[in-house]
């Protein structure tokens, strides 16, 4: 009994050690304090500020008005009026519009044919053509929204006039005009802003790659001492491969509780990003996200046996774990194959359960799948993360061994 | 042997020293790419996951249910849940949207009351928030449309003649070159370049700084018996060679295998993409000059190849962006490969309106030459700062 005491006491004391430890190490190490604080302070705001203008507003059109006629310059006037197209001028034909748009000066092309008052005075069909730039797909977006409800508004307008002409009875054309409305509402980022839609997601994502950033630098650090000292890390604390584990761990948590606080809770604040989740339940939810992170960082550490091979290896995963999470290309269009890959990283349930407490305003208990899912992923990386120090410590203690001969 | 074969050869066994180069120059950006390519392989994410709560339960509920399981935006999943339940599946992730069918809709819709149908569409995840709303807004106006002919033939308005009336104006969209909306055509020939540029950036501010950190530089500047340019040329020559073909593969893989729209003479691109890797080479070797410290040089480069992404404006337009940070695309030699794309491959318009961004990139090659001093003290007195 007496025994199992003192296995147990051994096991904190060694734990304390390693925390104490791998806290001066980070503290004496200029490039693991960029990474664990450099990185998450100023990342969020570099990166709100580029979104921060949030939509796209008054893109350039340059309109090829073939019939010149008071309608079709009423019709281009109401485009000229919504949020997203701004009429820069007129050309005589395509050929000239399409010249303006190579030159770079135009999005888009707005066509109306010869015919558009002589249709539309026929009550018949009218029918404008739109060209859009594919360059980006956000101002495809923004013009067919304002395209569409251009033609709603006109439509009924012109309709209603004819249903007049028509002469049906009065009392059924306000009813026939609209017999139903409808109403969008659109959920989590209701201004459906760009920033507020991938900024909360980033958040998150930032978090992992700024701690795997510096845990693997420390990695790499351990490796150049113990070269430079034939196998031997005079900083290395012998200590159970749980324990060193563990201990890490503890010290990057309580690193990370305050920069978690800033970088969920005060940038989404600052920048007025969607933020209506309970604070509480994020922060909750956040644990064993930071513990499955802290568990992946020391496992990825194998790979890194230089302080700057660092960056080498982790920078450009955060492209792949950004795609991975489902932020830009939605989790359930992805073939079995990358979902599963996308289900190892932390950050991909990270994101997810923290995009819905934050902006959906979900509870933690609607979040038990990537919950449950960063609980299970911190499990299993510990194991992993103990067999790695566990021969860590055996090629350490023989390097001792051997320096002590 | 000459100082620049010397210096040559020397390039090319460092590089073929250590695994790590080969990672970083052939396996990540063609494994990049590969992965965008096969991840975005439905080119659009359909059909979205989504739900209707039918309160109303009456033939017309019916056929507006049934009109969105036609729809090929969305796919209705459930359609026997109360409003909170619908809300709580939306809020999980397991649905994007929902279409709300309120109480007595067809009693009031028949009797002019003009009950609201109403759509729900959760904009926190984009891409499917946006497609789910189309789809909605699609069924929506389709259901009025449909119950207005109704009663117009009813009293008595040709069929045809009553479409028109009901929407005289049409404006037909063409979205010019990518009339499939894909996505996969518009984030990898953005993202795939950016992966490369950014471990262009990196790989040669490793293999300059790791001999100041190993101190071999001295070394190396004897082998090209001083010469900081012959020095340099050695170096870096073989990782251009290097970088070029993989960047002409990603490019086979994207416009060959995958067909992406490619609508000029492919030269065109391949000259951009080599001018590219020269000018994110130079790019690195100015900031090797600036900082000649590897930790801090590979920091530097990190944070530009990562903010490349973002301000390059892949997807959100430089235009719209605040002046101050807008101006940053400029010098990013990855902004130019990306407006050269859109103009060479996408839209295939003359190479004469795309002359700035190839002169823009040529220009980033001459930047180097102002702290070449600077670099050679320093490689002849190397000092490592962890």
């Amino acid at each position: 009994m007496k025994k199992i005491f003192a296995a147990i006491a051994r096991w904190i004391t060694g734990m304390s050690k390693v925390w104490r430890r791998e806290f001066s190490l980070v503290f004496k190490d200029p490039g693991v304090l960029l990474f664990f604080f450099g990185l998450p302070v100023l990342y969020p705001i570099v990166y709100t500020l580029i979104y921060n203008p949030e939509v796209v507003k008054e893109m350039a059109v340059v309109a090829v008005d073939k019939s010149a006629t008071s309608e079709s310059r009423a019709f281009l006037r109401k485009l000229d009026s919504t949020e997203s197209i701004h009429i820069i001028g007129h050309a005589a034909d395509l050929a000239e519009a399409r010249r303006a748009m190579n030159e770079h000066e135009c999005f888009g092309i707005i066509e109306v044919p010869a015919d558009f008052s002589r249709r539309l005075g026929r009550s018949e069909q009218a029918v404008a053509t739109f060209y859009s730039d594919m360059s980006l797909l956000l101002r495809y977006r923004q013009f067919s929204v304002a395209l569409t409800d251009v033609q709603l508004a006109t439509g009924a307008e012109i309709a209603q006039q004819s249903i007049d002409n028509a002469g049906l009875p009065g009392q059924m054309v306000g009813s026939l005009a609209s017999p139903i409305k409808t109403d969008s509402v659109f959920i989590g980022d209701p201004t459906q802003g760009f920033a507020s839609f991938i900024m909360p997601g980033l958040l998150v994502l930032i978090i992992q790659q700024s701690m795997v950033l510096g845990v693997t630098m420390l990695a790499g650090g351990h490796q150049e001492r113990r070269r430079r000292n034939h196998g031997f890390d005079p900083l290395w604390v012998d200590a159970s491969p749980s324990a060193i584990a563990l201990g890490k761990t503890l010290c990057y948590m309580v690193i990370y509780l305050p920069i978690l606080i800033y970088t969920l809770h005060i940038v989404p604040w600052m920048f007025k990003l969607p933020h209506v989740g309970s604070m509480w339940q994020a922060m909750l939810f956040m644990v064993p996200m930071l513990l499955a992170s802290s568990m992946f960082a020391q496992m990825v550490s194998v790979f890194v046996t230089e302080r700057e091979a660092s960056m080498l290896v982790v920078v450009f995963t955060s492209i792949v774990f950004l795609f991975l999470s489902g932020l830009t290309w939605p989790r359930y269009a992805m073939n079995p194959l990358w979902t599963a890959v996308g289900d190892l990283v932390p950050a991909t349930w990270g994101v997810e359960g923290f995009v819905h407490i934050n902006s959906d305003n979900a509870t933690l208990a609607e979040e038990a799948r990537p919950y449950h899912a960063l609980w299970i992923l911190a499990g299993a990386y510990f194991i992993f993360a103990c067999f790695i120090q566990g021969w860590r410590n055996r090629s350490h203690r023989l390097a001792a061994a051997k320096a002590s001969e | 042997m000459n100082a620049l074969t010397a210096s040559l050869a020397r390039g090319i066994r460092r590089l073929s020293l250590r695994k790590v180069y080969i990672v970083m120059m052939i396996l990540v950006p063609l494994g990049c790419t590969w992965f965008l390519l096969d991840l975005m392989n439905e080119g659009l994410p359909l059909p979205v996951p989504a739900a209707v709560v039918d309160m109303d339960r009456s033939s017309l509920s019916r056929q507006v249910t049934r009109n969105l399981r036609a729809n090929q935006f969305v796919e209705v999943a459930d359609e026997s849940l109360t409003y909170h339940q619908a809300l709580a599946k939306v809020r999980n992730g397991e649905i994007f949207g929902f279409f709300y069918i309120p109480d007595r809709f067809q009693q009031k819709a028949l009797s002019g009351q003009e009950p609201t149908l109403s759509f729900y569409s959760n904009m926190s995840i984009f891409v499917p928030g946006t497609m789910s709303y189309k789809g909605f807004k699609t069924v929506a106006v389709t259901t009025k449309g449909g119950l207005v002919l109704t009663t117009m033939t009813a009293a008595g308005v040709g069929a045809s003649e009553a479409a028109e009336m009901l929407q005289p104006v049409v404006i037909n969209s063409q979205a010019i070159s990518n009339p499939w909306l894909n996505y996969s055509i518009y984030l990898v020939n953005s993202f795939g370049p950016g992966a490369l540029a950014l471990m262009v950036l990196m790989v040669t501010v490793f293999s300059i700084c790791t001999e100041i950190k190993h101190s071999t530089s001295p070394q190396w500047l004897a082998t090209a018996r001083g010469s900081i340019v012959i020095a340099l040329f050695g170096k870096l020559a073989p990782q251009t060679v290097i970088f070029s073909i993989v960047g002409i593969a990603m490019q086979a893989l994207c416009f060959g295998f995958y067909h992406f729209p490619l609508n000029n003479h492919p030269f065109h691109m391949i000259m951009a993409v080599v001018l590219m890797v020269m000018a994110c080479q130079a790019f690195a070797l100015a900031v090797v000059e600036l900082l000649p410290n590897l930790r801090l040089a590979l920091s530097v480069c990190s944070l530009v190849g990562i903010l490349s992404f973002s301000v390059a404006g892949f997807s959100f337009p430089v235009q719209q962006m605040y002046g101050g940070i807008g101006i940053f695309s400029y010098i990013l030699p990855l902004r130019y490969y990306f407006l050269i794309y859109i103009d060479q491959a996408l839209n295939g318009i003359p190479i004469y309106y795309s002359r700035i961004y190839y002169i823009a990139l040529i220009i980033f090659l001459f930047v180097p030459f102002i702290g070449l001093r600077r670099l050679r003290r320093h490689l002849l007195n190397p000092v490592y700062v962890p």
